[in-house]
């Protein structure tokens, strides 16, 4: 059965076709969800949350545009309006190094490692730099989506990468130090 | 060897083909979760059902009364003067008298011979003893009359009050079994409702990212809100609540539930009271469905008739059709005074007449379902339902300058009726669990009296205030 198909029959409440396409997806959603929420939890919530979203809505897709795309983008509202209210209480100066370059030594850093200091963020540094970073959110729409303005956008972005350096420094200087 | 590199392609590249697969029981939550909205969906169509009957019953309602309304142009009394007039005019000069007796003789269905005998009598008289006629009149009926009485109270005897307090029980039993059913069927709806707006919001979103901040704060502020009412209802499905009403009867359609000759009298409903408890069901935010107990009692003049003692003559003196007057101690008659005076004007007749006053007992059993259209600190709701009235009192008096005399009883009430009720409400939440009721409801009797003369299609309305307790 096509994916098409798939999708049409999830329009009538077939269960069925619902269980496959959480199958094809759930993965890629949960990696969405495990980026965007605090812990391994929230981001079962946030998934959960999701898929109800996408079965009820799915009528409303009309096979315009990629599919998983519009999954993507269900996923990403639906953490967002958790975390979204939540706000962060931050004095940021205005001349706040934007083009700081950030490097970092390559090291041999997990992916778990890295999942994990993103979900330590802040809620709203981590969201940011989730859309900026990974998703490929410009500033102006992540200030309409979060609903801040720009700068603050920019401003929560920069906080965010070097926290993230920051981490990663300490991290690697303490590893280093007990390879010693 | 180390290499410089930017943390965004650290990030970028570790997390490029990052998947992770979730547990199995988050799948069985959503799949749960699915068929929780399934079942839910059927609650809806059955709020729809509800209305659809409220709406038809309206409907014909409206049908109905136009119908009658029109049918009763012609009052039946005039029929009836026009066919007795005729033998009598021909021999008699005193016009006016001899159709008032008719009028009250052609109620009952008797012979001929009695009716010109009747009417010979009340030609002879002169008008002074106008009184001393009616009395012969009546007597002279009563036999015939009296055997109808009696059919006609044989129902009546056997209403034992045992038999009727069983039947509350029943009933009572019954809806609390009905509300179960519905508990069960319906589904918790709390989360579906946050998906819900969550989806809105998500359709907010989808054009993408263009939407602007505005929207977003206001649907976080729907959210909210939503969040908080669920958490509300979700505590407070039930409540008990007791109410007391003024109470004011009458009838939408001119016509007589005593007899034929009151179809044209002025009448007049009594406010009275009712009250009683309640219980309701919340089926999910905005609606619940509501029955409980009620006690009403109503009370309905007839004006302008002259009731008058007839002792030391026939016992069965009655002349109307659904009045039993035997059970009360004296014998009395009853003759609108609208008749009379359309012969005689004299106005001693008028000043001496008296109103009828029946009064009327029930124990009411509501079924209702409550609609909120609003639902907040102060809410607006809109009522449909039906009633069952298990009557309790039934009596007929005469009040006449303050003096009210038990005259008998009506023989034309239903043991058991119904009412279609609607209504608004209002309420006022004083706190989570104390509520402030404010009622106007509107009930259409149906069935409670068998036997009525004209257009008689009585109703009441009630405003009923009281509290409520959620818990």
């Amino acid at each position: 059965m096509g994916l098409k198909q798939l999708i049409e029959n999830c329009k009538i409440n077939d269960t069925q076709a619902q269980g496959e396409i959480y199958k094809l997806f759930s993965s890629k959603l949960f990696s969405i969800c495990l980026k965007y929420s605090r812990n391994y939890a929230e981001a079962e919530d946030n998934l959960q949350d999701a898929f109800l979203i996408i079965f009820k809505k799915i009528e409303q897709f009309k096979h315009k545009g990629s599919f998983e795309g519009w999954l993507k983008r269900i996923t990403v509202n639906t953490v967002l309006q958790r975390y979204r209210n939540e706000k962060v209480f931050e004095i940021i100066p205005d001349d706040f190094a934007e083009d700081e370059e950030i490097e970092i030594d390559e090291e041999s850093v997990t992916i778990d490692y890295l999942l994990q200091i993103i979900q330590e963020l802040p809620d709203r540094y981590r969201l940011v730099f989730n859309l900026y970073v990974l998703d490929g959110y410009s500033h102006k729409d992540i200030a309409s989506m979060l609903d801040i303005n720009i700068g603050t956008s920019k401003s929560n972005l920069s906080r965010a990468r070097q926290i993230l350096k920051k981490t990663i420094e300490n991290y690697n200087t303490k590893r280093s130090l007990q390879s010693l | 060897m180390k290499e410089k590199k930017h943390i965004d392609r650290l990030f970028q590249e570790g997390f490029k083909d990052f998947e992770a697969t979730p547990k199995d029981a988050i799948w069985q939550n959503i799949e749960a979760k699915l068929n929780q909205n399934k079942k839910k969906r059927r609650v809806i169509p059955l709020w729809w059902r509800y209305a659809g009957i409220a709406a038809l019953f309206l409907l014909l309602l409206t049908i109905g009364s136009l119908y009658f309304n029109n049918n009763n142009s012609l009052p039946a009394n005039q029929i009836v003067d026009t066919e007795n007039v005729f033998p009598e005019k021909s021999t008699i000069p005193n016009k006016e008298i001899i159709s008032s007796n008719n009028i009250v003789v052609d109620n009952n269905d008797n012979k001929d011979s009695n009716r010109l005998s009747n009417s010979q009598n009340s030609i002879q008289s002169t008008n002074n003893n106008f009184s001393n006629n009616n009395i012969s009149t009546s007597s002279i009926q009563s036999d015939n009359q009296k055997q109808i009485l009696i059919n006609k109270n044989s129902p009546s005897i056997n209403s034992p009050e045992e038999n009727s307090l069983a039947k509350i029980d029943q009933r009572g039993s019954d809806n609390v079994i009905s509300e179960m059913g519905i508990t069960d069927e319906k589904t918790n709806s709390n989360k579906q409702d946050i998906s819900s707006i969550a989806d809105n919001k998500t359709q907010e979103n989808n054009p993408l990212m263009n939407s602007n901040a505005k929207n977003n704060s206001t649907i976080e502020e729907a959210m909210a809100e939503l969040k908080k009412d669920d958490e509300a209802t979700n505590l407070n499905k039930w409540s008990v609540g007791t109410h007391a009403a003024p109470i004011y009867f009458n009838s939408l359609g001119k016509g007589s539930s005593l007899d034929a000759q009151f179809n044209e009298n002025s009448k007049s409903g009594e406010v009275t009271m009712s009250y009683g408890v309640s219980a309701s069901y919340a089926l999910n935010k905005n609606l619940s469905i509501r029955s409980g107990i009620n006690k009403v009692n109503l009370g309905y003049n007839t004006n302008n008739v002259i009731v008058f003692e007839s002792i030391g003559l026939s016992s069965n003196s009655n002349a109307l059709k659904n009045v039993d007057t035997n059970n009360s101690g004296e014998n009395f008659s009853l003759i609108s005074g609208e008749n009379v005076s359309n012969l005689i004007n004299e106005p001693f007749i008028k000043t001496s007449n008296t109103s009828v006053n029946q009064s009327l007992g029930f124990i009411e059993i509501p079924l209702e379902i409550e609609y909120a259209l609003i639902n907040k600190k102060f809410g607006f709701n809109i009522i449909g339902g039906f009633s069952s009235f298990i009557l309790s009192n039934n009596e007929l008096f005469s009040e006449f300058n303050g003096n009210r005399t038990r005259i008998g009883e009506a023989t034309n009430l239903n043991k058991v009726s119904y009412s279609a009720n609607f209504g608004l409400g209002l309420n006022y939440k004083i706190t989570k669990k104390l509520d402030l009721n404010l009622e106007p409801l509107f009930k259409y009797q149906i069935n409670t009296f068998n036997n009525t003369s004209g257009n008689f299609k009585p109703y009441f309305i009630g405003v009923y205030t009281g509290i409520g307790l959620k818990f």
